[in-house]
Order: C-alpha cells, then structure tokens, then sequence
C-alpha cells in the first residue's frame, strides 16, 4: 500500500522522520519496502518558451532551441522529438539545481549549450510521460519557478500489507496504530458538523446479515464542484488518476485517508429515488462504472433503487447511476458489508478494486458515519452553496465489543516470557485506556481490530508493543526419538549410492505438455491435467520422469557434453478411477562415453546395457531377493526386447533397458543409445529394511585353507542364456563361484554358437582339495553343461 | 667457581662441541643436543652454576652463555635438517603426470545436500520425519489450516488445481505449502508431536530469479504441554548456529501466517558480512546485518481444534522454510532458475 509521508503527518502531532517512521513500523510487523522521494526536486529552473528550432549543425538527431526564460534568450541543445515552436517548458539554466544534481555547462557535439529543456523524471516528478520534455499549459507564465507548479517535495513509502492488517488500510489508520505502539498523539480529519433531520431518499436493507449498516448522506447543489488542486496532487502522488470533480476524487481520497470505501449516487438518476439493500435477482444485470456488463448472482448483495441494481455491494457502482458534471444531487453511502459477500463477488465477476480489497478484510463498523461526514465536509468545501438534506444511519445489526479475559500468566505462557503485569496492563491501556485493573482483565477490543479474538492474538499484540526481541531463545524442551520414515531411509540410501557410481542428481519440474507425453508414447486419458496450468508446456502430471530426464539430457548434449549420466527422485502422478495415484519413482540414464570424459589408455568406449544393469546390481547388492527377469511387458518407451524387469523378494521394482527409438526421436536425439532405468520407491521401500540391526547381513565364516580354481572353454548354441547355465551350477559340491571371464564368436566357432569362458573356483571349509578332487568336480560341471546345453569343449 | 673459571669452563664446552658438530660423517644431532643442551646437558649444567656467581658479573657471563646456547642451536638445526635429506633422484620412463584412472563421479542436487543438512540438524533436536501427499484437498491445504473459505490470507497462496475432486466435491489442488503435513500427522497421533515435513510444493507464480511454480520447503511442528514462543526461538536458534556457525543469531519479526498467532517472520544474523557492511554493501543481507529465511509462530487455537487437539491442554510452534533459499544462500546462487536448468557444468561442482 502506498503512504504518502505528508498525509501520515497531517494525523501525527511531531510525527518521526521517514526514515525512522519506516523502522518503527518494521518493528511491529509493518514493512516498509521502499521510500521513494516524490514532487519537484529542484532549484532554478523557470518556465522558458520555445522560440526557434533549427538543426543541430553536426548531429541529425539533435536541435538548437532559442528558449525564453523571461531573463533572457538562451540557446540550448535539445534531443527531444516532441518540441515545437512556441511551447511552454520548463528550463534549467547552468547552475540550476535538478534532481540528478547541478546542471553543468556542457558542449554537446561541439555546440556549447546554455541550459536544458527538462523532462519530468529530470525534475524528479513521478507519473509523467517521460520519452520527451514535458510540455506545460499554453496558459504558463514565461519566468515561474517550477517549484510553484508541481507538488512539494514529498516521501512515497511502499509498505507491505498482510491480510490481517485490514485495521492499517489507510493514512489515518496507520497513523493510529503508529501513535498507540509509540505513545505518540493521534490528530483527527476535520469532519461535516450539520445535523440534518429529513429523509429525502428512504434506505432499507433487505439483507442485514450481508449488511449490517448503511450510513447516507444527501447534498444538494453540487454541481460543478471541482477538485481543489492540493487532493488532486495527492491522489497523483498516490497513483490514483484525478478526474477534476469533487464528488469521485473525493470519494477515494476518503478512503485513501480513512480506509472506508464510499460510493456517490447521482440522485436524479436513482428511481424512486431511494436505496434498498438487497440480494440479487435471478437474471438481474448491472453495467458498471467501466461499462462492463454484469450478470449478477442470487449470492450477491446489491444496492438497488427502487427498479434496479445501482451497484454491485463493495466492489463497484453502475454506469446509471453515476454522477458526472451535471450531477446536481448526491447520496454518498457509507456502509459494511460482510467481507465473504463482496470476496464471492469480486472473484466471480473478475472484478478487483480498492474498494473491494478493503471490504475483504474486514472494514471498521464505527467509522461509517464518520467517512461519510468527512467526505460531505470535503465536497461542501468546494461547493459552499451546497446544502445538506438528510443525514441517515441505518444500524440494525449493531456491533458489539468482544472483551477477552487476559490472565497475565496465560500471555507468559504463550511467548515464553516474564513480562511483569505492569507492562502487559500498560499495553492494554494503550488500546483501551478506561480498562480497569482486576485480574482477570477485561479487554474490550477495539472496534477496528476485528482480527483480535482470543488470548493468542493479545500475546502478539504484547509482543509488538514491547519488541519481539523480548522472547527469549530458551527451552527446556523434553528429548524425544527421531524417527525416519522407510521411504526417506531407502531414498537417501540410493540417491548416495547413485551419486557414488557417476550419477548426477537433476531436479525437473512435475510438469509436461501434451506433446512430451505423446513422444513417450503415453495417452492423455490416464494422466491428472491442470485445470489452470500457466502454459501449454506445463499442462499434465507427469507419469513417469523420462520426459524431464531427455529433457535434461538435450539441454545438456546442446551444451557440448559428450556424456550424460543422470537420476532423479521424483513423484509421478496418474488418475486411477475417480481418485489419483502418486508414488515417488527413481529414474536414471547413462548416455555417450564411458568412462565419462573418457581415458588415455584402453577402456575407453560408449556407455551400453551392461554398464547400466551394473549399477543397477549395485544399487541393490546385498538385498536379499534381487533378481532381473524379462518382463511380460515393459513400458512402452522401453525398446522391445531390450529391457529387463528388476524385482525385489516378489515385488517388481522396475525395469531397466534401452530407450525406444520413437521417444528419443520425440526428443530430439539422433540415436538411441540412451540406456535408461525406472524404479518405483514404493516397492523399494517395503522390501528394504529400514532398521539400521536389520538391514546389516550376518558375517558368512570363509575357509581357512586355500582356494583352487580352474578355467573352462565350452562353445553351445547361441539360444542358451548365461542366466539358466549360472543356476545350474548351483548343486556343485564346494564351488564357492563360478565367473564368466570372456564371450567369443566368430573364428572356429560354428555359426549360431559361441564360446564361453568360465572360471570356477572350488573352496571347502573342511581341508584344502586334492588336485584329483578338483578334477573330479569339473568333471560334474561339465557333464551338466553337456547333459542341459549340449555344449562342448573348445578345442 | 669464580668468573674466570665459569668464561674458561664455557669455552671449554664450545670447542668440544664445535669438534661434534664438524665430524664426518657426522654425529647424531639428537645425541649432541642431549649432550650439550639436554636438561643435563653440559651447558644447561654451567648455567645453573651461575648462582654461585657474584650479581653484577653474573649479568654478563649469563648473556654470554645464552649466545654460546643460541650458536649451539643454529647448528644443531642445520645439522638435523642435513641429516633428514632425501637421497638422489631415481629417474623412472613413466610419466607419472598423466591423469588417473577417472573413477565416476555423480552429484547430488543442492537442494538434496541442502535439505539433508536441514533435516541432520533437525534430527539432533528430536525431530521425526513426516510425509504427505503432493496432490492435497483444499480441507488439509487451506481450511484446517485456518484459511477460511474467502478469507484474503488465500491471496497469499496462488493455487494450481486439477481434474479430480474429493470426497466433498471441491477440486483437489497442488499443496501450496508443506502445512497440510501438520494436520495430517496431528489427526493420526496423540501428542506429543515433534516432525519436520519436507518435500515439493506448488504455487501458480511465474517463473523468475526468485520464484519457481514448483519449489520445497521444510515444514517443522511441535506440539506438548507447555510450548512457548521461547521454545521455538531456541530450536530455530540451534538449527542456525548448527547450519551457519556458532556465531549466527536469531531475530523475531512480527508477521502473519493464517496458521499461527503469534506469527513471525524469522531472520539471522548476516554471517556473510557479519553486520559490518559499511563499506561495500554486502549484496545478501542488502547491507540489513539480518537475512529473512523462515516464517514461523505458536500454533493456530483453531488449527489444533481441526485437529481434535484442546488448545487449553496442548500447546505448540510450527515453523517454514524454502529450501531453495538456504540452498541458493550456502552455495552462493544468485538465479533460483539455476537450480531446475540441470546443467552438469553446474550441478557436477557439488561435492
């Protein structure tokens, strides 16, 4: 909200310099975000008249002005395109004071220049149109200090508002709050004294629940009443744009000053004329104050005359009934509305205005008549013959105080403190200064501080006036366990171990457009969407994390990477039934040279299936029941027959393999060698033992005596697989493992078979074997390869 | 022994010494030391003599015995430093320059890094880890949390909503805040409660060097008979000095958050400029001494009814922070962005 430093001061008897005014309102939680000058910032600088252009003799975009600033004629270069002969300007001679600084005497492109046609921002003035000089009113008198024709010099302090803060939503208001947390005196706003007895237009309110006050005023005679010049520069300063009539500028600086919304109604045009508060019609419509058509709903409350609505309540008023030049008769209506009413309002029409945001927060049911006797005095003020005719106060649901019991040990409690009862009776006595001293204390909470109910909301208030630097940092909080849940244990387990095999954790965003989804060959149907994503890139959930994985992977071969090994834990979401599923997943890929960044000597090559299910046998060494199988089916952005399904005990963790070439396509990848693995968490988690006694796999006693190991070469048809030969070794007395060490095709090997080679290593627990034990062992081994695979010795 | 004798018996005791030192091969300077200058040694033995001495001549013969000490030593030195010497270097054929064996090296994301430390220091102070779902209903979102339905305090919190509804009819949305976790844990246990929450939330917010539509916080909740503000200013006191160095401190700012009164907004002392900015301004602490890192406060009476917990029994502070803050903060980023472009030049300098 902005404040503008004088206006604060016209309510503050000595009021605090802006500096120190914007600290004292950060120590009570209201922060100021920015002090900005504002007005003419200058010295010397006068009106001057433009009264010759020619060109600059050496620069095309340049002019040689004779300006005449009644002291003289002057030459000066100017780079506006905006000047013509005869304008009225404003002119700094050499030497004159500008908001930069001094003006220097200056050549520009060799022609010495004598001053400077100013634009706005040069005199430091905000709110103008700054591409050229500032053109003054024809009317201007040549040789007028520029200081008389723009406001004073003045402080904008930007401070920032919380929704609880509805009682600081005005100069007054927080000039009040700053007076009773500082001890400072609080000044009043002069307001309309008269009294008027007559009922000229009647006000009824239908819908007492939705308003439970309706305060009217009616003047007669205002017409042409003009702004006085001193508002409409301070509703400039505000940022507000001024109309020139009394009866709207006057209306927003009311509630600029008070925080109390008011709305004046052209009499002549209410029929009837009179004001009836009511809900909404089925079917009714308003055009607003910006000709915009409202269908209105039955939940919304309207001021209506006796044929239509004038205004939708708290948000904005109708086009008909609005005043102009010509308005002759006013009713100004101040009145309360129930905040949810106008919120409901505001969010359904789209409307949000400044009256509006007031009424949402909750507007102070006593100053009603006070804003509305304020902005009567305001109008009558430039409207003298002006008379008033009917001051009305509709009240039929009056507001009653709420007291709060305040046990001192109670707010001591709540902060942590030991604040004596002298000080916390003292800041109660700030807000209710007749409060009497018998415990429990009875506080009456202010009218305007309707965000005060309870005991809790005092103790911050108590914290505020005294400084929150009087909580303490002390505790004597009991010691309890720290639990982890299995999820956080195995995710931090395997985020680790990944990072410690080469892998890179990436963060991607959870959403994905249509077109990702599509190039991972996934439906749209199954996927939770957006109903108000901010684009179209980001419209669904994703289902799975290889959207944002290849995504990584492009930016990243973009950016001259010739290797890309990555992961990410990330949620993943689909619809299931009427309902969603969400479970955290990991996923992986490796991509390009491996070892990453490659190697002098020989090793060097590209990253494949086998390097990828490496990592992932790693990732799960140890775990008891952790085996590939091939799937029934894999999903679709796997390339079929070329990914594995991992499980763990009897639960599928997920699959491992190469990406289809489709979805590296979609990606924008020239191949697929991209080797990729999912797993799910969820199912992680359940087989893994969180428990640190558990998790530890009891120490298996190893030989004392020597080991002995043979090599084997068998050659067999291609079609036997590694895996079943592996199992088949398992009944072999004393062969402690059996290693592939080397797979051979080609030379000497029929076609459709290969060669492998085996080593096998023998072990016993007992004795260290014979030569002929050994033997007698391989013998059995080969008699299984030969009886299940046919195979044979290679020669 | 007089004057003479001592300057004699001094004398004596260098000239054996130099004939030590300059043998060849040399002598064990450790033996010599022992022997001349150990607690027993000869020289140390001499100027204990010194107290028989006369006062005014002592000054003099103690200041000559001291320089014969301080000759002594100096060679000793050189003589230790010779005597440790490397032998000659053997030359090999291999260029022992050339890089190693390039073992991988993966990465954790700052924010995981991050958001460890977070929790480490948290679990030191006996807290428990709780989780929640991402895709919430608008009731542990908002309204237990104190947001009524057209309360203003939703403005703080722009939402993402989606396709599905509850079991009340109303669109389930994206958590805005880690909070919900709150309610959740509150409804499935007695207390007392003590967790940290973290993980990813939502807010409908356009992208730019300080925000991101999606981002993490780590929610904190403690509720027992008897918890104050005091409490809660200790344990976020703890969590800075463990996460920043004994020297960070920790102020109090009044602030509004619907699920807390007293709210405040948390800030610490600036440990990069250590409040001394006046002559650059220090660019984090914008030259304040004081960085705002969390919001926090007692929790809500009304949060703890929606709980079925009886505000008059049971007490509690609640406390929330982004975790990209703290992560941007400790690894000097400057652009929140940085954190979701994934750029392995980037992300491959964290340890």
């Amino acid at each position: 909200m902005k404040i503008l430093y004088s206006w604060l001061s016209d309510f503050i008897e000595n009021p605090p310099a802006p500096e120190e005014l914007a600290a004292k309102l950060g120590r009570i939680g209201l922060k100021v975000e920015e002090i900005k000058k504002t007005g003419a910032a200058c010295a010397g600088v006068t009106v001057g008249q433009i009264l010759k252009i020619d060109k600059h003799p050496n620069a095309d975009k340049l002019s040689l002005c004779d300006v005449d600033d009644g002291a003289g004629v002057m030459r000066v270069v100017c780079g506006a395109k905006n000047i013509a002969v005869g304008q009225k300007i404003l002119f700094a001679r050499v030497g004159a004071r500008l908001a930069e600084g001094e003006l220097k005497k200056a050549k520009i492109r060799g022609v010495e220049s004598e001053g400077m046609i100013c634009a706005a921002s040069e005199l430091g003035l905000e709110g103008y149109d700054n591409t050229g000089i500032l053109v003054l009113p024809e009317d201007t008198a040549i040789g007028a200090d520029a200081v008389t024709l723009f406001p004073k010099a003045d402080y904008l302090l930007e401070v920032e508002m919380l929704p609880n803060q509805a009682h600081c939503l005005s100069h007054y208001a927080l000039a009040r709050e700053v007076c009773l947390f500082y001890g400072l005196k609080l000044k009043e706003a002069a307001v309309l004294k008269a009294e008027a007895a007559g009922t000229s237009v009647p006000v009824t309110i239908d819908a007492p629940d939705l308003c439970p006050r309706y305060a009217a005023i009616v003047l007669r005679g205002v017409k042409g009443a003009r702004t006085p010049e001193w508002m409409a520069d301070r509703l400039r300063a505000m940022g507000s744009n001024p109309k020139g009539n009394i009866l709207i500028d006057g209306s927003n600086y009311v509630m600029y000053e008070l925080g109390q919304p008011t709305h004046c109604f052209d009499i002549s045009k209410l029929s009837g004329p009179e004001i009836r508060v009511r809900r909404a019609l089925p079917g009714e419509k308003l055009v607003t104050l910006e000709n915009k058509e409202l269908k209105l709903e039955p939940g919304m409350l309207v001021i209506a005359d006796a044929a239509s609505p004038a205004a939708l309540a708290g948000v904005m008023g109708g086009l008909d009934t609005a005043v102009s030049g010509y308005t002759d008769a006013i009713l100004i209506e101040s009145a309360r509305f129930y905040p949810p009413t106008v919120r409901l309002a505001s969010k359904t029409t789209g409307i949000k205005s400044e009256s509006s945001y007031r009424f949402e927060r909750g507007t102070d049911p006593e100053l009603m008549m006070k804003a509305a006797r304020r902005l009567a005095g305001l109008i009558l003020e430039s409207a003298p013959g002006a008379s008033v005719v009917q001051i009305s106060d509709n009240y039929p649901v009056k507001y009653q105080l709420p007291v709060i019991e305040i046990e001192p040990s109670r707010v001591n409690a709540i902060l942590g403190t030991g604040i004596s009862d002298g000080e916390i009776l003292a800041c109660l006595k700030a807000f209710q200064p007749d409060i009497k001293d018998s415990k429990p204390w009875k506080f009456s909470v202010p009218s305007y501080r309707q965000d005060i109910e309870s005991v809790w909301d005092v103790a911050e208030e108590l914290a505020r006036y005294i400084g929150y630097d009087v909580i303490p940092a002390v505790s004597r909080m009991p010691m309890l366990p720290s639990n982890i849940t299995p999820h956080w244990a195995v995710a931090s387990e395997m985020k680790n171990t990944l990072a410690a095999l080469g892998f890179s954790e990436v963060y991607n965003y959870d959403f994905i457009s249509a077109k990702e989804m599509k190039a991972c060959g996934l439906e749209a149907a199954g996927a939770v969407e957006l109903k108000n994503p901010l684009s179209s890139d980001y419209q669904f959930m994703r289902q799975t994390l290889l959207p944002g994985l290849l995504k990584t992977l492009r930016y990243n071969l973009n950016r001259g990477r010739d290797s890309v090994i990555i992961f990410e834990m990330g949620t993943v979401y689909a619809k299931k039934g009427a309902g969603k599923a969400e479970e955290v997943n990991c996923s992986g890929l490796m991509f390009g040279d491996f070892p990453e960044g490659g190697f002098w000597k020989a090793g060097q090559g590209k990253a494949d299936f086998y390097h990828l299910k490496g990592v992932m046998s790693r990732l799960f060494a140890g775990k008891g029941g952790f085996r590939f199988e091939k799937p029934k089916a894999a999903p679709v952005y796997f390339q079929p027959g070329l990914a594995l399904e991992m499980k763990l005990g009897g639960s599928s963790l997920g699959f491992v393999g190469r990406l289809a070439a489709g979805a590296a396509a979609g990606f924008d990848l020239k191949d697929n060698n991209v080797f990729y693995f999912e797993l799910t968490m969820g199912s992680a988690a359940s087989a893994w033992k969180p428990e640190f006694w558990q998790k530890i796999a009891k120490i298996k006693p190893v030989s004392a005596f020597p080991q002995n190991w043979r090599d084997l070469s068998i050659v067999l048809e291609e079609k036997h697989e590694w895996a079943d030969m592996d199992r088949a070794f398992s009944g072999v007395q004393d062969l402690a493992s059996a290693r592939l060490i080397d797979v051979f095709k080609g030379k000497n090997i029929p076609e459709g078979h290969r060669s492998l080679t085996i080593r096998f290593i023998f072990s016993s627990m007992e004795k260290t074997l014979t030569d002929a034990e050994v033997a007698a062992r391989m013998t059995a081994v080969l008699e299984k390869l030969a009886k299940n695979f046919n195979a044979k010795l290679r020669s | 022994m007089n004057a003479t004798g001592w300057k004699e018996k001094l004398s004596a005791i260098r000239d054996s010494f130099s004939i030590s030192a300059a043998k060849i091969p040399a002598e064990n300077p450790e033996a010599l030391e022992l022997r001349f200058l150990g607690r027993k040694g000869e020289l140390a033995l001499l100027l204990r003599d010194l107290k028989d001495i006369p006062l005014e001549e002592r000054k003099t013969l103690g200041a000559l015995g001291n320089t014969v000490k301080e000759e002594m030593t100096a060679i000793l030195t050189g003589l230790k430093a010779v005597s440790g010497a490397p032998g000659p270097a053997v030359k090999t054929d291999l260029d022992l320059t050339l890089p190693g064996w390039p073992l991988p090296k993966g990465s954790l994301h700052p924010l995981t890094v991050t958001l460890n430390r977070m929790g480490e220091c948290f679990s030191k102070l006996g807290f428990s880890i709780a989780e929640g779902p991402l895709i919430e209903e608008d009731y542990f979102n908002f309204e237990a949390l104190n947001f009524p339905p057209f309360h203003p305090a939703r403005d703080m919190q722009d939402t993402f909503y989606v396709d599905l509804k509850d079991a009340s009819g109303k669109d389930l949305l994206l958590r805005t805040h880690t909070s919900p976790v709150q309610i959740r844990t509150m409804k499935n246990q007695e207390p007392p409660v003590r967790i940290i929450s973290p993980g990813r939330v939502f807010r409908s917010e356009a992208v730019d060097a300080s925000h991101s539509f999606v981002f993490h916080q780590i929610e904190g909740l403690y509720i027992d008979k008897g918890v104050s503000m005091a409490d809660l200013k200790w344990t976020l006191e703890t969590f800075m000095k463990d996460l920043f160095g004994s020297s960070a401190k920790v102020r109090f700012m009044p602030s509004y958050f619907p699920f807390v009164e007293p709210g405040a907004e948390v800030e610490v002392s600036c440990v990069f400029c250590r409040g001394k900015s006046d002559t650059v301004r220090c660019p984090v602490c914008k030259g304040t001494g004081w960085i705002e890192l969390l919001g926090a406060g007692v929790v809500h009476p009304n949060v703890l009814k929606a709980c079925n917990y009886d505000p008059q029994k049971w007490s509690g502070f609640a406390f929330g922070a982004g975790i990209e803050r703290f992560a941007m903060l400790l690894y000097g980023i400057s652009d929140m962005r940085m954190l979701y472009e994934n750029d392995l030049r980037i992300l491959k300098q964290v340890h």
